[in-house]
């Protein structure tokens, strides 16, 4: 009797040690600070590189390419993002308004100015920037709380402004039959090639924040996050350094937009909510605050998630909510944190309590 | 030469006045202590100096330069260095990244040129690893480079505070209570590395708290009590004047 | 120069929306007061008022006093729970994922509300009457003057509350000196708890209010709830009397604005107002006890 007994321990156990154990293995660990910002490419990266390149090519349904797509672009503003909040601990609840930006510019350029949409690709994250650039001077004067506040705001107005301007961006309705991307004769109109398009600007982009993170930059970032006063007395212009990271997200979530517009070839407000702002927090969060891996797995996790759930149609947003809610519950550190000592404590946890029960009987 | 000058002061909080029409003159390449009660107004004149305050009157100048409306920054960009009295280290950082960090200002680089990794930045970011390794080693760090700030003990937080600021390479550094927290034998390293720097041409401007400290290494000493100075000179004088002594025992002449 | 005619039924309509602004302000204060963290979930208590009193009204009891006072019961009720569910699990983290996580609330209750009760708007009957009535020569709905008077007696309710009753007091202390209020035995946790009941049941009052004259449904919580904030903000956040007189000023000034700009910009407004206010005068109006001390 006893020995049936630790079988079933034994097969229980798999359902949470094995997924902790997979995750922990593909999920960098966020907590070797150093070696993190540091130049080393170890062979995970290349383990990621070489996936990311042959994954759809291994995996050819369509439906698995559009959503490694999406994940794509919640990826791209994630990453930006992950730049403000993460690295320089500022809050923006209002950055779904720049994601916007890049995809109404885009719309509204080649839809109605007749824009070849490679160019529009490229202004788009440009006027972002400026966006970004504008708002910032005066916002990023306040701390904390404000500041989320303030973001907030701008994003209220800006999706009340596209709503009303119905001459420019068709109001409620929106913009229709935006192009595909090309460029030269290069059509990116399947799934796999705009797969290749997304997950290759995401590379670039991720390539850059690397090397922004592990500069002088990235710290002068990090200085910010941690103490305004003693940044300012090693020289750091505090104002500066958030007004360019502001920037730089908002330039990102740029280039997200205009990927959006020309996938999806609509554009209309109600995909730049403040829910969508809420949601890339989240994703920050979630992958892990001065991590710039964490939140574009958490990015790829949710769009699967999303897509999962939608087989249960109506139920799906609250129950979404609450996964949400429960997964910050659990993970405020990201996902990513300590998974190796969870692991250690769950094992232990449930082994001490077989026995203790075994001891009873 | 006169390194650094401050005249005529006034801060005012609410009721309090921290700091009441003071006036303190640092000739370069001197360590200069400022000793005084708690609440005397120390670490307010600290603030007031590196620019995260203003004052409500009087002006500071920093080589015959004024300085009293300047930004912290631009401040710390003249040649300025602090340390604070509740130990800031970078927490979100590891010891060596803060010790980097305090090389903002000497390293170049802005966002687009980091971003890209333009061919100096690379040679930058490894000259500004290898010095910062000399720093930590010079403070004894060096075995723990690796480890998150926040994970250090308080004493080797604050060496490490000290480290940051030295990075600078500043004119003038400005220690806020440097020797609370650490041990016996860490003040008499800290004592020996100030000296050590001193030597190289820095000029130090320490604010403390235990007497013993700061009488044995500075040049000059000024007293600080109720927002004025009320003695300043060599630390053998000073320490025996019976106004410092009052104020330190908080005597009152009319119970004599 | 024909908007300015309208000045005066403007201003009344301002004023009534404005004590619902008030209303909704006091119980993002009264949460702030207690634990530093904006509620963003406000929005949704004052619409499931509304909403679970018309649902009791149609399929429980005819009585509406009666179906009014068990939909307050229910969003008190949800209240606690979502401290419980959310606030207390996060009360260590940083200040940043407890508003995220109010945030999450916030979506996961109206979204829930509209698959429960369905997407269409609802409305409540009015307390008494429904013809407008001419007061100093505008058109007043007797149902404004309900809102009026039931927001001055909840506000000497909340004040008496505060500072007469033992529990009250213990709340104030609480939120002015947690750890001393500790030390004297005072459960921070449980002052937070029934902060949240507080708040929602004043919300969901709010929402009993204001459905009668404006519709209510699944999702107007969320732009309520910010309103709310802002008002909040506009009279000196962190103080009562300032979430009254920020809640007035914004629901007059948002009135207002329809004479001079297109009707569709109208939420814009409350919005523009408050990045004008956080640029030039983060304390607000009265001035905030918590912008100065740092305490956040």
């Amino acid at each position: 009797m006893v020995d049936s007994d630790k079988k079933e321990f034994r097969k229980r156990d798999f359902l949470y040690v094995i997924p902790l154990w997979l995750l922990s293995l593909i999920v960098p660990d966020a907590d070797d600070l150093y070696s993190y910002r540091s130049k080393e490419f170890k062979r995970r990266e290349l383990f990621y590189l070489g996936a990311l390149l042959l994954l759809p090519l291994i995996w050819r349904d369509p439906h698995f390419h559009h959503l490694m797509v999406l994940g794509g672009i919640y990826a791209i503003l994630a990453l930006g993002l992950s730049l403000f909040l993460g690295y320089a601990g500022q809050i923006s609840l209002g950055h779904a308004a720049f994601f916007g930006i890049g995809a109404y510019t885009t719309a509204i350029l080649t839809t109605r100015y007749g824009f070849p949409p490679f160019l529009a690709f490229w202004i788009s994250p440009f006027i972002a920037a400026v966006a970004a650039y504008l708002i910032g001077r005066p916002i990023l004067k306040l701390k904390g709380y404000f500041l989320a506040i303030a973001t907030l705001g701008f994003g209220e107005i800006f999706q009340v402004i596209v709503r009303e301007s119905t001459a420019l961006t068709g109001g409620v309705i929106g913009i229709f039959d935006i192009p595909f991307l090309a460029v030269g004769g290069f059509t990116f109109d399947t799934y796999l090639k705009q797969y290749y398009l997304t997950w290759g600007l995401l590379l670039g982009l991720f390539l850059y924040s690397k090397n922004l993170v592990r500069s002088k930059m990235g710290r002068a970032f990090l200085a910010v996050a941690a103490s305004e006063e003693a940044a300012s007395t090693i020289g750091i212009n505090v104002t500066q350094t958030k007004l360019g990271v502001f920037v730089i997200g908002a330039a990102f979530a740029g280039f997200a937009g205009s990927l959006f517009a020309s996938i999806m070839s609509i554009a209309n407000p109600e995909a730049f909510s403040l829910n969508l702002s809420v949601l890339i927090v989240i994703m920050v969060i979630l992958g892990g605050m001065g991590n710039l891996y964490g939140p574009i797995f958490v990015s790829v996790l949710l769009t699967w998630l999303v897509d999962i759930l939608g087989k249960y149609q109506a139920w799906s947003l609250p129950i979404y909510g609450v996964i949400l809610i429960l997964l910050l519950i659990f993970f405020p550190d990201g996902i990513g944190s300590r998974l190796g000592m969870r692991l250690i404590y769950l094992i232990s946890y449930w082994s001490k309590k077989k026995r203790r029960e075994e001891g009873k009987v | 030469m006169s390194l650094l000058r401050v005249e005529e002061i006034t801060k005012v909080y609410g009721g309090l006045r921290a700091l009441d029409h003071f006036s303190l003159n640092v000739e370069k390449g001197i360590i200069k202590g400022l000793i005084g009660p708690n609440g005397a107004g120390k670490s307010t004149l600290f603030h007031l100096i590196s620019g995260i305050e203003k004052p409500d009157s009087g002006k500071i100048y920093f080589k015959d330069k004024e300085i009293t409306a300047l930004e912290s920054h631009e401040i710390s960009a003249l040649g300025i260095a602090r340390t604070f009295q509740t130990v800031q280290t970078l927490s979100n950082m590891t010891a060596i990244e803060n010790i980097m960090a305090g090389m903002h200002l000497r390293l170049k680089g802005n966002l687009l040129s980091s971003g890209f990794w333009l061919p100096w930045t690379g040679r930058a970011e490894k000259g500004a690893l290898n010095e910062a390794k000399e720093i930590l080693d010079l403070l004894g760090l060096l075995g723990r480079w690796k480890s998150p700030a926040s994970q250090l003990p308080l004493g080797k937080q604050k060496l490490l505070e000290l480290g940051r600021a030295l990075a600078m390479k500043p004119e003038l550094v400005l220690l806020d209570e440097p020797a609370s927290g650490l041990t016996s034998a860490e003040g008499d390293q800290l004592k020996e590395r100030i000296h050590q720097f001193k030597r190289d041409g820095m000029t130090f401007c320490i604010v403390e708290h235990q007497m013993g400290m700061v009488m044995e290494i500075a040049d000059q000493v000024a007293v600080l009590y109720n927002g004025r100075l009320i003695a300043e000179g060599p630390p053998d004088i000073v320490g025996r004047d019976a106004q410092v002594m009052d104020a330190y025992l908080k005597r009152k002449r009319s119970d004599a | 120069m024909d908007s300015w005619t309208y000045i005066p039924q403007l201003l009344a309509s301002g004023i009534t929306v404005g004590a619902i602004y008030a209303l909704v302000a006091l119980g993002f204060v009264t949460i702030t007061r207690a634990c530093q963290i904006i509620n963003f979930a406000q929005g949704e208590f004052v619409m499931l008022g509304g909403l679970l009193t018309f649902f009791l009204l149609k399929d429980l009891t005819p009585s509406y006093p009666l179906a009014a006072s068990i939909a307050i019961g229910i969003v008190v009720m949800v209240g606690f729970l979502m401290y419980l569910s959310v606030i207390y699990p996060l009360r260590k983290a940083p200040m940043l994922i407890p508003l995220i996580a109010t945030l999450g609330a916030s979506i996961f209750l109206s979204n829930t509300s509209g698959l429960l009760f369905g997407t269409l708007p609802k409305a409540l009957p009015p307390f008494s009457g429904e013809h407008p009535f001419q007061m100093l020569g505008v058109s007043v709905l007797p149902q404004s003057l309900w809102v009026l008077g039931a927001t001055f007696l909840l506000l000497a309710l909340l004040y008496l509350l505060s500072h007469r009753t033992f529990l009250g007091k213990a709340m104030e202390a609480s939120s002015t000196d947690p750890l001393g209020a500790d030390l004297v035995g005072i459960s921070r946790n449980r002052m937070v708890f029934l902060a949240f009941g507080v708040s929602a049941g004043t919300g969901a009052i709010a929402g009993i209010l204001i459905t009668p004259v404006f519709f209510t449904s699944y999702n107007s919580g969320t732009i309520l709830g910010l309103k709310g904030f802002i008002a909040a903000v506009l009279g000196g956040w962190g103080k009562n009397t300032g979430a009254i007189l920020g809640g007035f000023v914004l629901g007059i000034l948002e009135a207002l604005s329809v004479a001079f700009i297109p009707a569709g910009y109208k939420d814009a407004v409350a919005f523009a107002i408050l990045l004008l206010i956080l640029y030039f005068r983060p304390k607000g109006i009265l001035g905030s006890p918590f912008v100065d001390s740092r305490r956040w």
